[in-house]
C-alpha cells in the first residue's frame, strides 16, 4: 500500500475488497438469514405482546411473508421493480458513460487532475438530495430529476475508480505498445480497458450502492411508481406488512445486485494476489 | 489541497527535498485555485444562459453572484449557523453510535471465523435495504423525528464501519498475538496494546465512508418532519422560492462536506503505519 492509496478513491476499494473477503458456504448463508429472520420474530412477538403494542404485529416476519405473495400477485412488486430498474438503470449508464472518459483523462493527464481535484471534491460532497429542488425545475419531469440525481451521485465513485485504476498501469506497458506501432486507439482497446475493466466495475459497485441510497428518498416525492413510492404509499396506508414487505424486498435486490457485479469483479480481476 | 498525497512523480531529489516539495505544494495549491475559478465561470456561464431565456429568466438567482450576494445577508441572520449546528448534531451522534456499535462488530466478525461467516448473509441483507426506506418504521418506533434522523444516519454509517474494522484486523499478523500472550498479555491489553493501534487506521477509512454516506442520508432524511438543518433550510429556501437561498445552501453542503472529508484523510494519514510500499 504506498500513499496513494490515501487519496479518495481507493479508500472505496479497500471496503469493496473487504466486502468480498466475508463470506462462507451455502450452509452459513441459510443459518445466518434464519437467525435474522429468528430475531426479527422474536422481536415483533416481545412487544405485540404488551396489549397497548398489540398493533405492531403487523411488523412481524409473518404477515411481511404473506404480503410479499399477495403484492407479487397483484403485479405491485413487479411494477415497483420495473420503474425503479429503469430509473437505476439509465442513471447508472449515463454516469458511466460520462465518468469513465473522466476517469482516463485524470488518470492520463497530470494537468488535468490537478485542476479537477478541488471543483470534483466539492461536486463529490454535495448531498445528491440537495441538487433535488434544481433537478425538478431544470427538467422537465420528475422521472428525469430522478434519473439526474442517481447519475450525478454516481458519476464520483466510477470517475475516480478509474483515474486510480489507471494510476496502477504500469508506465512500460504504454512503451512496449508504442515500439510495437500501436496507434492510439489501441492503447486504449488493447491496454487501458482490459487493464482498468477490475477497476471500473469496482466503482460501479460502489456507484451502486450511493445510487441505492439516492433512489428511494428520490421517489418519496413527485412520482407514482417505483420502491420509494411503494413504501411511502404503504406507509400512508397503514398497510404495515406491506412495508415490511417492500424493505425486505429492497435489502434482497439490492443483494442480489451487488452479488452480481461482486462476480463480474471477480471475473475481471488479474491481481490475484492482492487482497 | 485536502487529497494532497505526493504523487510518485514528484519524489524530491534528498539535496533539494524541502524547496522541490515546496514548490510542487505551490503548484498543487495554485491549481487548484484555478479549477475552482472554472467552477465558477461555467456556473456563471450556466446562469446567464437561464437569465437570457425569457422561460427561466426568473431563475436567474441560481447564478454564482446573486448566490454569493445572499451569504452575508444568511450569515448575519444566523440561518447558516443553525442549521449547521442542528444538522452537525445529528450527524455527530449518528456516526457517534455507529462507531461505539460497529467496531466491536466488526473486531468480532475479524477474530471469529464463525461469526463472521453467519454474519455475512444477514450484515449484507441489511446493509443493502436503503437507509431512507427505514424511515417510515422509525418514524413509529421513534418519539421525535430528531430520533428517527439519528437513527437512519447511525443505520447507513454502521456498515462500513464495521467492515473497515474487520479488514484491519485481518491484516494483523496473528504472531503478533502469540507474542503478546507470551509476554503475559490479558484479553485487555490485546485491544488496547495490539488491535486498537494496529487497527486505528483501518477504524478511520471505515469512519470516512460512513460520513460520506451519512452525508447522503442526513439531506433527504431532514426533508420532512423537522424544522431545523441543512435538508431543511433546502427545502425552506424552494418553497419560499429564495433560489439565491437555495444555491447558497447546497454551496454550504459541498464546502462543510469537504472539510469533514478532508479532516478524515488527515486523521487517517497521522494513523497509518504503512509507510512503505
Amino acid at each position: 500500500m504506498n500513499e496513494r492509496t490515501l487519496s479518495t478513491n481507493v479508500n472505496g476499494f479497500q471496503y469493496s475488497r473487504v466486502l468480498m473477503y466475508v463470506g462462507g458456504g451455502i450452509s452459513n448463508f441459510f443459518l445466518g438469514l434464519a437467525l435474522l429472520f429468528g430475531l426479527w420474530w422474536a422481536g415483533i412477538y416481545f412487544v405485540s405482546s404488551d396489549p397497548t403494542m398489540a398493533h405492531f404485529a403487523d411488523f412481524g416476519p409473518i404477515p411481511a411473508f404473506k404480503a410479499i405473495g399477495f403484492a407479487w400477485e397483484d403485479g405491485l412488486i413487479q411494477r415497483a421493480i420495473e420503474s425503479s430498474g429503469y430509473r437505476l438503470g439509465l442513471g447508472l449508464l449515463i454516469a458511466i458513460v460520462i465518468g469513465v472518459p473522466i476517469g482516463i483523462l485524470m488518470g492520463r493527464s497530470r494537468l488535468f487532475r490537478e485542476l479537477s481535484n478541488a471543483p470534483f471534491q466539492l461536486l463529490r460532497m454535495i448531498s445528491p438530495l440537495s441538487w433535488e429542488p434544481i433537478a425538478v425545475i431544470v427538467f422537465v419531469t420528475w422521472e428525469q430529476a430522478i434519473i439526474f440525481l442517481i447519475a450525478i451521485a454516481s458519476v464520483w465513485p466510477v470517475a475516480f475508480a478509474t483515474a486510480s485504476g489507471l494510476a496502477k498501469v504500469d508506465p512500460a506497458w504504454f512503451k512496449v505498445a508504442r515500439n510495437l506501432g500501436a496507434k492510439r486507439w489501441h492503447m486504449l482497446t488493447q491496454i487501458i480497458v482490459p487493464a482498468i475493466a477490475f477497476d471500473v466495475l469496482t466503482g460501479i459497485r460502489l456507484a451502486l450502492g450511493v445510487a441505492w441510497i439516492v433512489l428511494v428518498p428520490a421517489e418519496f416525492l413527485g412520482v407514482d411508481s417505483g420502491l420509494g413510492y411503494t413504501i411511502q404509499d404503504a406507509r400512508e396506508t397503514l398497510q404495515y406488512d406491506y412495508l415490511m414487505a417492500m424493505v425486505l424486498i429492497i435489502g434482497a435486490i439490492g443483494y442480489f445486485l451487488d452479488g452480481a457485479i461482486v462476480l463480474l469483479i471477480k471475473r475481471f480481476s488479474w491481481t490475484r494476489g492482492e487482497v | 489541497m485536502s487529497n494532497g498525497a505526493p504523487h510518485a512523480d514528484v519524489v524530491p531529489m534528498q539535496g533539494n527535498a524541502t524547496s522541490g516539495h515546496f514548490r510542487s505544494a505551490w503548484r498543487r495549491f495554485s491549481n487548484a485555485i484555478i479549477g475552482l475559478s472554472i467552477l465558477f465561470a461555467l456556473w456563471w456561464i450556466g446562469g446567464y444562459f437561464i437569465y437570457l431565456n425569457p422561460h427561466t429568466t426568473h431563475f436567474a438567482s441560481f447564478g454564482p453572484i446573486p448566490t454569493l450576494q445572499a451569504f452575508p445577508e444568511m450569515w448575519a441572520s444566523g440561518s447558516i449557523q443553525s442549521a449547521i449546528l442542528a444538522s452537525g448534531y445529528r450527524l455527530g451522534v449518528g456516526l457517534l453510535i455507529a462507531v461505539v456499535i460497529g467496531v466491536p462488530v466488526g473486531i468480532f466478525m475479524g477474530r471469529s471465523k464463525k461469526f463472521r461467516e453467519l454474519s455475512n448473509s444477514p450484515f449484507q441483507l441489511l446493509r443493502m435495504i436503503s437507509p431512507l426506506s427505514w424511515m417510515p418504521l422509525a418514524v413509529l418506533v421513534f418519539f421525535s423525528w430528531n430520533q428517527s434522523i439519528i437513527f437512519l444516519i447511525a443505520i447507513a454509517s454502521v456498515w462500513p464501519v464495521a467492515y473497515a474494522t474487520a479488514a484491519g484486523l485481518a491484516k494483523v499478523d496473528p504472531s503478533w498475538f502469540k507474542v503478546a500472550r507470551n509476554l503475559g498479555a490479558k484479553p485487555w491489553h490485546m485491544v488496547t496494546a495490539i488491535i486498537m493501534p494496529a487497527i486505528a487506521f483501518d477504524i478511520f477509512t471505515g469512519i470516512r465512508l460512513a460520513l460520506g454516506i451519512a452525508w447522503v442520508v442526513l439531506v433527504p432524511a431532514e426533508f420532512l418532519g423537522v424544522t431545523s438543518g441543512l435538508g431543511y433550510a433546502i427545502e425552506d429556501a424552494r418553497e419560499s422560492l429564495a433560489y439565491d437561498h437555495l444555491t447558497a445552501m447546497v454551496l454550504v453542503i459541498g464546502i462543510i462536506g469537504w472539510i469533514l472529508d478532508s479532516a478524515c484523510v488527515l486523521l487517517i494519514k497521522r494513523f497509518s503505519w504503512h509507510h512503505s510500499g
